[in-house]
């Protein structure tokens, strides 16, 4: 109870300091324009070469480069374009309302529709609205969620036996749910996990977080976590800011072994599994609370496909999406601060035979291991765990 | 039973030896039925490979040879042209789909003696030009005995020609019509009749077909690439139910046709190169050579005995008694020896100062770029690229997105099927037009509201059929076609430029007005400022986007400095055109400055093209 009070505070001191940010930040640029002088708004560079990564740490962080944007006649209409944004932002932060990132390009849209003056602003599509609020989080340091804009819910869908979830609402209202109750159904996380807080009925020996919603499913409908006292998620492909937090989460309220388990493909490697444990280059300013550094690839690994006899196939390099892939996995294994890292070498290593093999082997290849057998996807993973064949 | 044996064997043998000889009678009845056709039978039944191969061609097709013969004499004689032509539907066609049309041509060239008029309208491959070497517009003498041919098979009725020479007093008239088995011409319902012009041909053909008057392969389309590449020329037309209209002529002299040169020797196969001595009867080789061909020299001669090995005597033979292979032996020796490229003095260019004054006529123009490159060998053969480029007032919008107007022309005659395969074609779409500021699509035609017509002449185009619809796309003709429209496009970049620097600066002072306001609005509004401090902030905010308006500023400054360094050029190059300019009349690109529209000419002021 006293952790939830705290959890409650630190979100409503935000909020002020949010405000205070944003009317310090106008303040200077209207006083700049008072004095005839340019504003220049400064935010951090979120790309891989401004990234650090150290294994104490665990995620990619920052480094010192900046990037700087100066009013001027090409940037008049972005700035303005963000001011206008940052006051509907500051607007839903001081009387608490949140809106997704969709709502928001249509209030914006109604309000530029409705007034005439304001119609040099309007927004072509959602991307353009989305962007000037990725813009004025970048200057402004904060992350969406803290200006109570969130994306819509995807992904992190959980089942598990054990876990009990208090999610403490923005009035401070309190609700409990226990996961057993909801049969095969799953709990859904929301895009605030930071206001949830999470408890265990019984031990839980791990949590797997799986690539494919489906596959998560397909193991709970064949009675997974009726015989494993464990957590499972499925990411649904890339790992939304909901589902790295809620995975962050997990790891940091009930102390149990996580692991991932999916394709054995760049891709995967790359987007998926680097992003969930140590962040992403173009989220540099919100690794710290959302990345989970202790999750461990399970697989699919190379090992495997031998010792399971799974059924992989090449890569289809006339595919630009799997060219693509390839084409970034090589940069990754120059360029990528993670992957260079010596602790990491095991991942750098199926990174270099997806490049050097040009093979892939999907996760529900284990499926086809036995095929009349539905536990076998199961009983591999299980088989994997136990005998510590997976990748720290 | 032995005899029973032999009869059935001799039956066997007997019908047997019946059936031999029935297959030999049939052989030899076969045998029998090969024949040989005419000329004219064989264009008779493939009259698609020559242009008719639709009703809609088959108007244009036959408007189009009446008008090039006509030029064509007008030319030969010296004369300015000065063409009338009628195209009119005359009721229902006797083929679905299609009406009787009347085609009318009228000119005032030198006219034919009446001894020739069935061999020009009614033989095949009868032509004054064939295989001389020259650029001219027609060159085997096919066309316009095609188009009788059609109205012949589909009216039933041949050409009707009223001709007159300069001598005569009274004009000749018949009705030509096509003995196809023979190719010869039959004159009918012959006569004389007065008329009024000194000397001229009218023919009218009455024929099935279509009138198709717009798009690529439209009769105006005709037209108006007609009057681009003929400035000389002055066109009086009638053409369905558009209204009539009349171009005057905006060159007064008549191009001369320049000569052929004799042909280059490493453009010719052995056959060619043995039939051509023919030609020359009883003469020393050495002398043939000089006097038969181009480019061979005194000090060709002796290369060929010092380097290539050739036999002394065979040059001092006479070369109607030369054998086979001493022949041979000349022709290789010949190929090997180093020789000048084709002289490049036959082919014959409208020229920058007629096409720029041409371009007027064919509808209110912006602005323009000519160009006519110098004459060079390409694929061994003499040819000359000219390109011109216009801007339309009438086409201009925002969202203009449609593809360039194409007009190609071989020799001066447009071109108007089968673009897509055209040297021509293929030449615009490898050019980058986006560097001389026109939107392209990746390897598309360049968009907007331009006309880009193309010219190639030479004596040896190579088209890809009979019909000549379209110029084979060698690598070499494509380059020098590529070279002419880079060059004619970095000119008109210097209109699109000045152009688009001036929309940089009007966008960017339109930017400033609508989102200065918006942002010190709003900025004002979050920290509930005083009107003071807006106002403040609005001076100060307008003070720094004036200074970034100075750099575009300078921009448009050099653009217009370029333009008017480029037209100062222009004016020299173009003397003949901008002479007859008025001071408002100077193509300078800005709005302000636009000419007025072309004038509809004085004898019928009803329309134009």
């Amino acid at each position: 109870m006293a952790k939830v009070q705290q959890s409650a505070k630190r979100v409503a001191k935000k909020q002020s300091e949010i405000i205070s940010m944003g009317t310090e930040l106008c303040e200077r640029m209207l006083s700049d324009l008072e004095k005839a002088k340019r504003p220049v708004l400064t935010a951090t560079k979120c790309s891989l070469d401004n990234s650090q990564y150290s294994p104490k740490v665990g995620y990619l962080t920052p480094g010192n480069k900046k990037v700087s944007s100066e009013l001027n006649v090409s940037s008049v209409k972005k700035m303005s374009r963000a001011i206008f944004m940052l006051e509907i932002l500051l607007r839903n932060v001081e009387i608490a309302n949140i809106n997704t990132k969709r709502e928001l390009y249509y209030v914006a849209k109604g309000l530029v529709k409705h007034e005439t003056k304001l119609r040099p602003l309007d927004f072509q599509d959602q991307d353009e609205s989305d962007s000037v609020i990725d813009f004025i989080c970048e200057m402004m340091e904060a992350y969406r969620e803290e200006l109570n804009c969130v994306a819509d819910d995807r992904g992190g869908q959980t089942y598990s036996k054990q876990l009990v979830v208090v999610e403490t609402e923005l009035d401070g209202t309190q609700s409990t749910i226990d996961l057993s109750t909801l049969g095969t159904a799953p709990y859904q996380p929301k895009n605030r996990p930071q206001n949830l807080t999470l408890r265990a009925k019984e031990k839980i020996d791990f949590c797997l977080i799986i690539e494919s919603q489906g596959t998560a499913n397909t193991l709970v409908a064949n009675g997974f976590t009726k015989r494993h006292n464990s957590i499972l998620i499925g990411a649904q492909g890339v790992p939304s800011n909901a589902v790295r937090a809620w995975v962050k989460r997990i790891q940091e309220q009930l102390r149990v072994p996580l692991f991932f388990f999916g394709d054995l493909d760049a891709y995967t490697m790359q987007n998926i599994y680097r992003t969930l444990r140590a962040g992403s280059a173009a989220s540099l300013i919100r690794n710290s609370d959302f990345c989970a550094p202790e999750v461990k690839f399970l697989g699919v690994l190379p090992e495997d496909i031998a010792k399971y006899d799974l059924v992989d196939y090449p890569v289809k390099e006339s595919d630009l999406q799997e060219a693509r892939a390839l084409k970034k996995a090589r940069d990754a294994l120059s360029n990528d601060p993670f992957f260079k890292d010596k602790r990491n070498k095991e991942l750098r290593g199926i990174l270099d035979w997806l490049v050097k093999n040009k093979r892939r082997c999907e996760q529900q290849s284990f499926i086809s291991v036995d095929p009349r057998d539905p536990q076998m996807m199961e009983k591999i993973i299980i088989d994997k765990i136990k005998n510590g064949n997976y990748i720290d | 039973m032995a005899k029973k044996q032999v009869k059935k064997v001799t039956k066997k043998l007997a019908a047997e030896v019946d059936a031999s000889a029935e297959v030999i009678s049939r052989v030899r009845k076969s045998a029998k039925q090969i024949t040989t056709s005419s000329t004219a039978e064989y264009f008779a039944k493939n009259l698609q490979q020559v242009g008719f191969s639709s009703p809609v061609k088959a108007v244009l097709t036959t408007l189009k040879e009446a008008l090039d013969n006509s030029l064509d004499a007008c030319e030969d004689a010296g004369i300015l042209p000065e063409i009338r032509l009628q195209v009119e539907k005359l009721g229902p066609g006797t083929l679905k789909n299609t009406d009787q049309i009347r085609i009318y041509v009228e000119d005032n060239g030198p006219g034919i003696d009446p001894d020739d008029v069935a061999k020009v309208f009614g033989e095949y491959l009868a032509s004054s030009k064939f295989g001389r070497g020259r650029c001219s517009r027609g060159q085997q003498g096919i066309g316009i005995s095609a188009a009788t041919t059609w109205a012949m098979q589909t009216t039933a009725t041949g050409a009707r020609v009223v001709t007159k020479t300069k001598s005569a007093r009274k004009a000749f008239t018949c009705v030509v019509d096509m003995d196809l088995k023979n190719n010869k011409g039959i004159l009918r319902d012959k006569g004389t009749v007065e008329w009024s012009s000194p000397h001229g041909t009218s023919i009218e053909f009455k024929l099935d077909g279509r009138i198709q008057l717009n798009g690529e392969g439209g009769l105006l389309n005709y037209i108006r690439s007609t009057i681009l590449l003929n400035p000389h020329m002055t066109l009086h037309y009638e053409i369905s139910d558009v209204p009539s209209a009349s171009v005057d002529r905006v060159v007064n002299t008549v191009p001369v046709v320049p000569q052929a040169t004799e042909p280059h020797p490493h453009t010719m196969k052995l056959g060619e190169f043995m039939s051509h001595a023919r030609l020359f009867g009883r003469m020393k080789t050495s002398v043939w050579l000089k006097r038969g061909f181009s480019r061979v020299t005194d000090k060709v001669l002796q290369d060929l005995v010092s380097q290539k090995g050739l036999k002394r005597k065979v040059l001092d033979s006479f070369v109607d008694s030369l054998p086979d292979d001493e022949f041979k032996a000349l022709f290789s020796a010949i190929q090997a020896v180093d020789l000048l490229p084709p002289a490049t003095t036959s082919v014959l260019s409208v020229g920058e100062d007629g096409l720029a004054l041409s371009i007027r006529r064919i509808g209110d123009i912006d602005f323009f770029a000519v160009l006519s490159r110098k004459p060079v060998i390409c694929d061994f053969k003499p040819l000359q690229v000219e390109v011109a480029i216009a801007r339309l007032r009438e086409r201009r919008g925002e969202d203009n997105e449609e593809q360039v107007q194409v007009l190609r022309f071989a020799n001066r005659v447009p071109l108007q099927f089968d673009k897509a395969s055209c040297a021509i074609v293929k030449a615009i779409t490898s050019v980058n037009w986006r560097s001389y500021g026109l939107k392209q699509p990746k390897n598309g035609l360049p968009l907007g509201p331009y006309i880009v017509a193309v010219s190639v002449v030479s004596p040896f185009i190579k088209f890809k059929n009979a019909s000549k619809e379209t110029i084979d796309a060698s690598d070499e003709l494509v380059e020098e076609l590529r070279r002419a429209l880079m060059q004619t496009g970095q000119r008109l970049s210097r209109y699109l430029s000045r152009e688009h620097k001036a929309g940089e600066l009007e966008q960017r002072v339109q930017h400033i007005e609508q989102f200065g306001p918006i942002l010190v609005e709003t900025l004002g509004r979050i920290l509930g400022a005083s009107d003071e401090r807006k106002q403040a902030a609005t001076a100060g905010l307008a003070r720094i986007l004036e200074k970034d308006t100075k750099g575009i500023k300078k921009d448009l400054a050099d653009a217009e400095g370029r333009l008017a360094s480029y037209l100062e050029e222009k004016k020299s190059r173009l003397a003949g055109f901008f002479e007859g300019l008025d001071q408002d009349e100077q193509f300078t690109g800005t709005d302000a400055a636009a000419p007025a529209p072309v004038k509809p000419a004085a004898k019928s002021g009803k329309g134009k093209v």
